[in-house]
């Protein structure tokens, strides 16, 4: 009974994509989100596949419905809403239903008058571990005032999951990180929205002894790029 | 036409209620001003110029969470402060649309999945939503915030409050499809398939008895809270298919291999009945 309710499953998934049942499309929400979330990789010439056109991302859509649900793409590597970083990758609750809804609902073009015109791309940040990054292994009680700037892992094992907090002296505790399925080949550092004040006596926990995690004074992080002006960021609308 | 995915669904009433997973319409943007968004045409306030239609871009708004006093201590009174921040600039946004019959819906979940709340955090003429709350025990509590802001797309944004002390156990679910006596009457669940597979659809019959004198609660037949054991997922859904009968339908994608905790509420003559069920999601295969 199993086996014959799996089959049908897989048959609908299979045969789901001739039916369009969506009206989430490619050319108005899915690559709106692609280009903030997946092609400074995914493009030509990137590190991998393009997903920049239509023809390009359509045979990828089941696999992207897969990657983005079980959090393996973006390799954001953390879990959204424990700490907040300006950088964040990791898509939202919205995001992971557009896409999802536009893959299982036949994974439609759209009108490519949606296309946006313009496609902003944010600067490559420039950014290497600073001389005085503080890395700690396991739980760490902070021996002097630390503004922190920025975590970035230095070394987690593969696959690794784990929350880092910051417990102050007062009884306050922050959420720093928590670390999922980490893979150290997209390592790269998590830059917090605001610096965060954490005094001498703050006890860092929650960082496994076999792994490292550096804490990056906020004075030694690239400041965040200045607010666009005058540029709508949006396509060539048309009325309905 | 200016027709948001979730004003949708508070307009169709009928049969079939819709899923949230509705394109979205226009909105309309200041050329100079990009912080400047309406669902409506209109000219910026700021500059005058006439704001442009647009397809939104489906962002992220930030949501900076305070709470008071900031070292919370079980048991006593703390306070919640929500403010959501521009993505474009880092302002303040003031302006929401009403989802529901509310300009913010926020949930709050335990560790140890046993304390839920869905509720609506007062919005403050100064822009930010406070809600006022006890932490029943120690350790960590995920936040959801659900808004949308004017003419941007709707937001489902998690954060995380941590109370002093020792942190609760991580829960162990067992397979809990059992029929639940809520407030004033008894919810009962079926699914197709009957075991839920990760990453495909789980449609979810829900059967309320007695049915007669079913409401609308907070502007939908029903409301659906999901969350994995381990609250790395939060969906937040409503009916596929509800009509006022007994029967409800939801459908929702369990994006991993865990088990989920799944809470759901129907008001029936001015009672909210809340009850959850625990439902595994296999790997395929």
């Amino acid at each position: 009974m199993k086996r014959i309710l799996l089959l049908s499953l897989i048959m609908f998934r299979a045969s789901g994509h001739d039916v369009i049942t969506t009206k989430v499309t490619f050319d108005r929400e899915i690559i709106r989100l692609f280009n903030t979330h997946c092609i400074s990789c995914h493009q030509s010439g990137g590190q991998a596949f393009s997903l920049t056109t239509y023809q390009e991302a359509r045979p990828w859509a089941k696999a992207i419905g897969e990657e983005v649900l079980r959090r393996r793409m973006p390799p954001w590597g953390a879990v959204k809403g424990f700490g907040d970083f300006r950088n964040d990758q990791g898509l939202t609750p919205e995001q992971l239903e557009l896409i999802v809804d536009w893959e299982e609902g036949g994974a439609p073009e759209g009108e490519p008058s949606d296309i946006p015109q313009q496609v902003e791309r944010p600067p490559e940040l420039q950014f290497s571990r600073p001389a005085d990054e503080l890395v700690i292994s396991g739980d760490t009680k902070l021996t002097r005032t630390l503004v922190l700037g920025a975590l970035w892992p230095a070394n987690i094992p593969d696959g690794a999951s784990f929350q880092t907090t910051a417990e102050l002296p007062d009884g306050r505790v922050y959420p720093l990180i928590w670390l999922h399925d980490y893979k150290m080949k997209f390592n790269h550092p998590f830059l917090l929205r605001g610096p965060l004040q954490l005094p001498a006596g703050t006890l860092v926990r929650g960082v496994p002894p076999a792994a490292k995690m550096g804490l990056i004074p906020a004075a030694d992080v690239p400041p965040p790029p200045k607010p666009k002006g005058g540029q709508l960021p949006q396509s060539t609308a048309h009325a309905e | 036409m200016n027709t948001s995915r979730r004003s949708f669904l508070t307009a169709t009433a009928g049969a079939l209620v819709g899923s949230r997973l509705l394109a979205q319409g226009l909105v309309y943007q200041c050329p100079m001003d990009p912080d400047v968004r309406s669902n409506v045409e209109g000219v910026c306030p700021r500059c005058g110029m006439k704001l442009r239609a647009g397809i939104p871009e489906p962002i992220e708004f930030p949501m900076d969470l305070k709470v008071t006093p900031p070292a919370v201590k079980v048991g006593e009174e703390a306070q919640i402060e929500f403010s959501v921040l521009d993505p474009e600039n880092g302002k303040l946004i003031q302006h929401f649309q009403i989802v529901h019959e509310k300009l913010f819906h926020m949930f709050v979940i335990s560790q140890d999945l046993q304390y839920f709340v869905h509720d609506h955090p007062t919005f403050g003429p100064d822009g930010r939503f406070r809600y006022e709350i006890t932490f029943p025990k120690p350790g960590l509590y995920r936040i959801l915030g659900d808004f949308y802001p004017d003419g941007a797309t709707p937001q489902l944004i998690a954060k995380t409050i941590i109370v002093h002390g020792e942190s609760q156990p991580i829960p162990s679910l067992n397979r809990d499809y059992s029929t639940k006596d809520a407030g004033n009457m008894q919810v009962s669940l079926e699914t197709d398939p009957a075991e839920a597979i990760a990453g495909s659809k789980t449609i979810m019959f829900f059967k309320l008895n007695p049915a007669e004198g079913l409401e609308k609660y907070i502007g939908a037949w029903g409301h659906m809270l999901a969350a994995s054991d381990d609250l790395i997922d939060l969906i937040h859904t409503h009916p596929f298919i509800a009509d006022g009968g007994p029967n409800m339908q939801f459908n929702v994608y369990f994006p991993r291999p865990r088990t989920y905790r799944v809470w759901v509420q129907f008001q029936r003559k001015g009672v909210v009945n809340t009850a959850y069920f625990d439902i595994p999601a296999h790997e395929l295969g």
